[in-house]
C-alpha cells in the first residue's frame, strides 16, 4: 500500500467516525488529508455517504418555537389536502404569516378583475371564503383568478396552478338538493318582465370559481 | 395525512435526498396515494434549513423574533407549493434556503421602534483627594453663572 493509499484510508475512516459520532466537518477538511490526485475519488465517496445518511440534526434549533410552528404549517395544509388540493391550506398559511385580512384578498381579486358593485364584492368575498375552506373544486377555479392569486400572494402561478390540483381521494363535497330538470323537448317558458336580470359582475365572479380553467 | 405500511414509510424515510425527490416526482405525477407521505418527509429535511436561513437573514435585518417565526411558516407553505409541482425541483437543501431567504427579504411593514436613549456610558474619572481640595479652597467647583 503507497502513502496516498494508507492516507485515503485513513483519512476515510476519520470521516466515517466524524459521521458517526455526528461531528462530521466540512468535506474539505477530509479532502486536505490526501494527495491532490486523490481528492476527486475522496470528494466523489464522501459526497455519495454525506447524500446516504441525508440532513444532520440541526443543532439544538430543531426544538426552536420556529420550527414547531412551521412544521404545524406543513402538517395542517397537508391534512387540509382535498378537492382543491393544497392550495386551500396554503392560501390560509401564507396569509395568517404574512398578517392579511381576507378583505384585503378580496379587495386585490376585485381590483384586478374590476369588480366594483355591492353584489360582486360579496360574491368575491363569498367565493374566496368558500375557496380557503376547501369547499371547491379546484378542477374548476379558472386560470386567471389563480393567477391573480399568485400576484397577490407573490408567487409563482405554476406552484398555485400545482396545488390546486384535487387530492384522488380527498373528502368528497357535499350534495345539494337536486333541482328539476325538464324534459328537454319542452319549449322555454316566456320571461316573465318583471324579472330581475343576475348581476353582470357576479356572474363573472361565479365564472372565475367555477368555470373551468378557461373562463 | 394517509398512512400506510411502517416498513414502506420506513423505506421513504431512508432514501437519500435525490431519490426522495425522485419519488415526489414520480407520486405527483400519479396522484399517487404516498405523495403526501414523500411531501412530508421532504420537508421534514427542508424546515430545518428554512428555520436558519430564516433565522441568520432575518436577525441580519433586524427582523425581530416573531417576525422571524412568521417568515418561517411563510416559507413553509410555499415551500409545499413548490413541491406540488410535477415537473422536478431542486435538492431539498437549496430549495428551502431560497424560499427561506425570499419570505425573509420581502417587504416587512415597518414598526415603530420605542425612542432610545444614547446608548454611550458617561465618561467619568474618580479624582482622589478633589473633596478636601475643593474643603480647603484649592480648587472651585463649576459654577453655571460664572464659568
Amino acid at each position: 500500500m503507497s502513502a496516498g493509499d494508507d492516507a485515503f484510508e485513513r483519512a476515510l475512516e476519520q470521516a466515517l467516525d466524524d459521521l458517526r459520532a455526528g461531528e462530521e466537518k466540512p468535506i474539505e477538511s477530509y479532502l486536505r488529508l490526501v494527495p491532490e490526485e486523490d481528492r476527486p475519488q475522496l470528494s466523489r465517496m464522501l459526497a455519495d455517504v454525506f447524500l446516504a445518511r441525508g440532513p444532520g440534526a440541526a443543532s439544538g434549533e430543531t426544538e426552536s418555537e420556529a420550527y414547531k410552528r412551521a412544521l404545524a404549517v406543513v402538517d395542517e395544509v397537508l391534512s387540509s389536502r382535498g378537492t382543491a388540493g393544497i392550495l386551500p391550506g396554503s392560501l390560509k398559511a401564507m396569509r395568517n404569516a404574512r398578517g392579511i385580512e381576507p378583505d384585503a384578498v378580496v379587495a386585490k381579486l376585485a381590483a384586478d378583475f374590476e369588480v366594483e358593485g355591492e353584489e360582486g364584492r360579496r360574491a368575491l368575498a363569498r367565493n374566496y371564503h368558500r375557496l380557503e375552506t376547501g369547499a371547491l373544486l379546484g378542477s374548476k377555479l379558472s386560470r386567471r383568478l389563480l393567477g391573480s392569486l399568485a400576484r397577490v400572494f407573490d408567487v409563482d402561478v405554476a406552484d398555485v396552478l400545482a396545488a390546486a390540483r384535487p387530492a384522488e381521494k380527498g373528502p368528497t363535497l357535499r350534495s345539494v338538493p337536486a333541482m328539476g330538470r325538464s324534459g328537454g323537448d319542452r319549449a322555454e317558458p316566456p320571461s316573465r318582465s318583471g324579472e330581475r336580470l343576475p348581476d353582470p359582475e357576479v356572474e363573472l365572479v361565479e365564472r372565475l370559481f367555477h368555470g373551468g380553467p378557461d373562463a | 395525512m394517509a398512512k400506510f405500511d411502517p416498513i414502506e414509510e420506513r423505506a421513504i424515510e431512508m432514501l437519500d435526498d435525490l431519490r426522495l425527490e425522485a419519488v415526489r416526482a414520480e407520486t405527483v405525477v400519479h396522484d399517487d396515494a404516498r405523495f403526501e407521505f414523500v411531501l412530508w418527509t421532504l420537508c421534514l429535511r427542508g424546515v430545518p434549513v428554512i428555520e436558519r436561513v430564516c433565522r441568520s437573514r432575518g436577525r441580519a435585518r433586524g427582523l425581530g423574533e416573531e417576525e422571524i417565526e412568521l417568515a418561517t411558516e411563510d416559507a413553509a407553505a410555499r415551500m409545499l407549493l413548490r413541491l406540488s409541482r410535477p415537473e422536478p425541483q431542486p435538492q431539498i437543501h437549496a430549495l428551502a434556503a431560497e424560499i427561506g431567504a425570499a419570505c425573509v427579504d420581502r417587504a416587512w411593514p415597518q414598526q415603530p421602534k420605542p425612542p432610545r436613549l444614547s446608548g454611550r456610558a458617561p465618561r467619568v474619572r474618580l479624582i482622589e483627594g478633589l473633596d478636601e481640595a475643593i474643603e480647603i479652597g484649592q480648587v472651585r467647583p463649576n459654577d453655571w453663572e460664572t464659568s
